[in-house]
């Protein structure tokens, strides 16, 4: 059954792939850090969406759509919807994301995809944890995915 | 002790001009494009072993062909990697090979690097529960517990001492010299974690044993240092850590000695080979190396005053402190002791030292335990 | 330098007298009644196994650790009982602000959890299927040379401190051993990254390893932290993120990441030290300030070598024709200045504001 992006749905469903590749994650050790993730459309009902995710030891703990400004976080992945579109459709062609479609490159310089923080320590650990973030995000390539009414649904395959 | 660069990065016109040059016109120098220096296509011989130091062993690249002496590089160059002028001195203080090297030096890192375990997680620290020591046994094993944590980092504090003033040259030894300081901070660690799990704590330090610590601590020479660390010391603990195994009281306790062990068997390999390169490559050193033994070994005997570990020992194999249960423990420590001993010269023979067992002055501490053996 | 025993315990009627009677089953037990703190430490979280903060207990914890330690300069254990005649083994740092971050113990576990093997974890036989042009291959190789001679240096920075420092700042000394094993992966996987390419190495870095030895041979452990683990990490973090960015296959993508990992614990670290070390001392700000006015320039003189930079330039354009060149210094120049950004943020973040101070950003503008 497919799960519309952006969503708590949608991070439910990645996090319950997660937690099903525990030994991978835990082969890559602990992953502690509270990430929010905002999306930007003016498709989305209230002009976006905001949700936080929360990952401890080696799981994510926590998928839930938020009002970001009540929530701490250690940084916040935040982009126009089309971007975070174009980085899933990418996962889910190529099995993971190539170099240009990665969380690091999206941020690099914040052209695609910003990373906010007030903190930067809570900045650095995108970066401590970055294999985990992006094979959590890779996950993606799992899921059947709705995309909002401009977009093709991408099909998981078969 | 600090260092100023030759150039001021800020204030160097040349330098300054360069940058903003580069950036300005996208001329670039491009030089480095045609470095002096070997091609290479190192490749995984063993895919499943994945692509090691030993496929790096190639050409001007390799430590095989790397020279007794360096002469050439006393700079962080990597080794192969083309020198221009102004690269700064390093200060290294060991650039002769054979003060360093040991056969599969390469090996052990790589071996190191695949088997580093985690205290934290691999041993089955929730299953201690399930286990009620006597209060004999619980203190007795906090005791050896204790020592253990308290000596193991000596193995981390002499090499990394070291390791900073070696030829850059040579940076599989400073690597196997990073992966063993892990190793020991993870031997601390586990036993550390064991001691404050039992109820007991820890107890008592180890006057004696300290000041062997000293003597590893202060050596005059890396060889010297690796020699009475690596091959003397850790060997004693090697057959301390099997021993250890042989008499622990849970089985949580069986497997943390077997982790711990193959990282010590680990390091006394490197000081074994390191060892036969010095007698192969600097025999000048035999003497060198006789003079220093006759030290530790005199540490070793010394040993005997360090009755918080002898003890405890007595106590765990015997199983308890009754009358009969000390008098198995001295059987089992007393045969202990001397294999300790008796595999310390099995390793100085492979090692090409078939003489120090003559040599030695250990023969009276072996006579006296057989002597105590026989008593019982 | 060397050290030998008090005796020649072979000649000692004493010792023999002791072991003879220990033999005969007359223990001694002088250890059986320490009078240590009985306590029993778990794991609190058993996802996450016994870890160090667990241990953070009583006299066995390092909360408890005085700021100056000086009743023990021995290795014996934190916390265990302390006998006369222990010996002094010479440790020249016994001052917990001077070394401690209140995430070093976190971090010590982190390292470990998070460890990776470049032997095997990065796919080495796949880069035959993606070869690299005549220039990319080559900027590759001067990059990773460069990142070794880089590597080389943050390897063995902690290895000059760390014996000096008193064994009772135990998890610190610990995490050191961590970074140094986490530099040695990189020294690994930079050579092996050169040599698996078909160019080998390439050259050395004057300038670049002149400011290298400027910041590894910092007077006192502060401010060889502040200038290792902040000052010079913010900018190899900066690259392995830009790298990772730009990189000519998958496979250099995920080495990048990899790598990008264990840099960001040492600035975790670094700027944990810099905010303990001036909670505790705040007098020292001043110093530590005027110390980065005159090792700040290291960063440029790595930044803007040539060894690093035109390979960076080359990757990041994707050649070295002319408007390659020109968008690849376009991005490197703003790599360098978010790198010197970053840096100057997370040093305000933790008493040390210097934008309005420092020289760096302007070098790069």
């Amino acid at each position: 059954m497919a799960v519309r992006f952006p969503s708590t749905e949608f991070f439910q469903a990645l996090q319950a792939q997660m937690n099903a590749e525990r030994d991978r994650f835990r082969q890559l050790g602990y992953f502690d850090t509270d990430i929010g993730i905002r999306v930007h459309g003016d498709g989305l009902p209230g002009g976006g969406w905001e949700g936080v995710l929360r990952f401890e030891v080696f799981e994510c703990v926590g998928a839930q759509q938020a009002d970001l400004a009540r929530e701490k976080v250690d940084f916040t992945l935040d982009g126009d919807l089309a971007v975070w579109v174009e980085m899933l459709r990418n996962i889910k062609e190529h099995g993971a994301a190539d170099t240009a479609h990665s969380i690091n490159t999206l941020t690099h310089f914040g052209e695609g995809l910003r990373c906010l923080y007030d903190d930067p320590d809570g900045h650095d650990k995108l970066y401590r944890f970055a294999e985990s973030v992006q094979e959590f995000f890779d996950l993606a390539a799992k899921l059947d995915i709705e995309f909002p009414a401009s977009s093709t649904a991408a099909s998981a395959p078969a | 002790m600090s260092y100023l660069s030759t150039i001021d990065f800020f204030e160097d016109k040349s330098f300054v001009d360069k940058y903003r040059y580069t950036m300005r016109t996208g001329e670039l120098d491009l030089s480095w494009m045609k470095a002096a220096t070997e091609p290479a296509a190192c490749e995984p011989q063993n895919p499943r072993r994945g692509l090691t130091f030993r496929d790096l062993d190639s050409g001007s690249y390799g430590f095989s062909e790397m020279p007794e002496l360096i002469r050439k590089n006393r700079s962080f160059a990597p080794r192969g990697a083309e020198i221009p002028d102004g690269v700064p001195d390093l200060q290294a203080e060991v650039n002769r090979k054979s003060e360093v090297w040991a056969y599969n030096v390469e090996g052990y890192y790589e071996e190191a690097m695949s088997r580093q375990w985690n205290a934290t997680t691999d041993i089955p620290w929730r299953e201690l529960s399930k286990y009620e020591l006597p209060e004999e046994i619980g203190k007795a094993y906090a005791q050896l517990l204790t020592f253990l944590t308290e000596v193991e980092m000596i193995a981390t504090d002499v090499p990394a001492k070291w390791l900073g003033r070696l030829n850059a040259d040579f940076f599989e030894v400073k690597n196997f010299i990073a992966t063993q300081a892990m190793d020991e901070a993870r031997h601390a660690e586990v036993f550390r974690k064991r001691a404050l799990s039992t109820g007991w704590g820890l107890m008592r330090a180890s006057v004696q044993n300290e000041h062997n610590l000293k003597f590893l601590r202060d050596a005059d020479s890396f060889a010297e240092a690796s020699l009475t660390l690596h091959l003397q010391a850790e060997g004693m603990v090697l057959t301390m850590f099997r021993f250890s195994e042989y008499i622990s009281p849970t089985d949580v306790d069986k497997k943390l000695f077997r982790l711990v062990m193959q990282d010590e068997a680990r390091h006394v390999g490197y000081g074994m080979q390191h060892l036969k390169w010095v007698l192969d490559h600097f025999p000048e050193k035999r003497e060198i190396v006789h003079r220093h033994l006759d030290e530790a070994e005199n540490f070793v005997f010394g040993g005997g005053y360090a009755t918080e570990v002898l003890e405890p020992f007595i106590i765990l194999s015997g199983k308890g402190m009754k009358k009969e249960n000390i008098e198995q423990g001295l059987k089992i420590t007393a045969q202990f002791n001397l294999k300790q001993i008796e595999e310390y010269f099995e390793r100085l023979d492979k090692c090409g030292m078939p003489e120090r067992r003559e040599r030695s002055k250990l023969a009276l501490a072996m006579e006296m335990t057989r002597a105590a053996i026989n008593a019982q | 330098m060397a050290y030998f025993a008090e005796k020649d315990f072979f000649e000692d009627p004493e010792l023999i007298e002791l072991t003879q009677k220990i033999f005969s089953g007359e223990l001694q037990l002088r250890w059986y009644n320490s009078p240590t703190e009985k306590l029993r430490c778990q794991p609190h979280d058993p996802a996450r196994g016994f870890t160090y903060e667990d241990c953070n207990v009583g006299s066995y914890g390092y909360s408890g650790l005085p700021e100056f330690v000086r009743r023990n300069y021995s290795m014996a254990a934190r916390g265990s009982e302390i006998v006369p005649g222990l010996p002094d083994l010479g440790y020249t740092i016994n001052r917990k602000s001077d070394v401690w971050s209140d995430n070093v113990a976190a971090l010590y576990e982190e390292s470990k959890a998070r460890r990776w093997v470049p032997a095997t974890d990065i796919a080495w036989g796949e880069l035959k299927s993606t070869p690299l042009s005549e220039e990319i291959g080559l900027a590759m190789s001067q990059l990773c040379t460069v990142l070794e001679e880089i590597a080389l240096v943050v390897m063995e920075a902690p290895s000059r401190w760390v014996f000096g420092i008193n064994q009772e700042f135990l998890e610190l000394k610990s995490y050191l051993c961590a970074q140094m094993i986490d530099q040695a992966r990189h020294v690994e996987v930079f050579r092996k990254r050169a040599l698996a390419g078909g160019k080998g190495l390439k050259r050395a870095s004057v300038t670049a390893e002149q400011a290298l030895k400027e910041i590894l041979f910092a007077e006192t452990y502060p401010e060889a932290s502040l200038a290792g683990n902040v000052l010079l990490n913010s900018l190899v973090l900066a690259v392995f993120r830009h790298v990772a960015a730009v990189a000519p296959t998958p496979v250099d993508a995920r080495l990048f990441r990899l790598a990008m990992q264990d840099t960001a614990r040492e600035i975790a670290y670094g700027v944990g030290q810099v905010r303990y070390h001036l909670q505790q001392q705040p007098h020292r700000a001043g110093f530590l300030q005027d110390y980065l006015d005159r090792t700040e320039h290291t960063f440029a003189g790595i930044a803007a070598s040539p060894e690093l930079m035109e390979p960076l330039i080359i990757l990041t354009g994707g050649g070295t024709s002319r408007e390659a060149v020109q968008h690849g210094s376009t991005r490197v120049r703003k790599l360098y200045q978010l790198a010197a950004d970053e840096y100057l943020e997370r040093l305000a973040a933790v008493g040390l504001p210097r934008r309005d101070r420092s020289r760096l950003r302007g070098f790069f503008d």
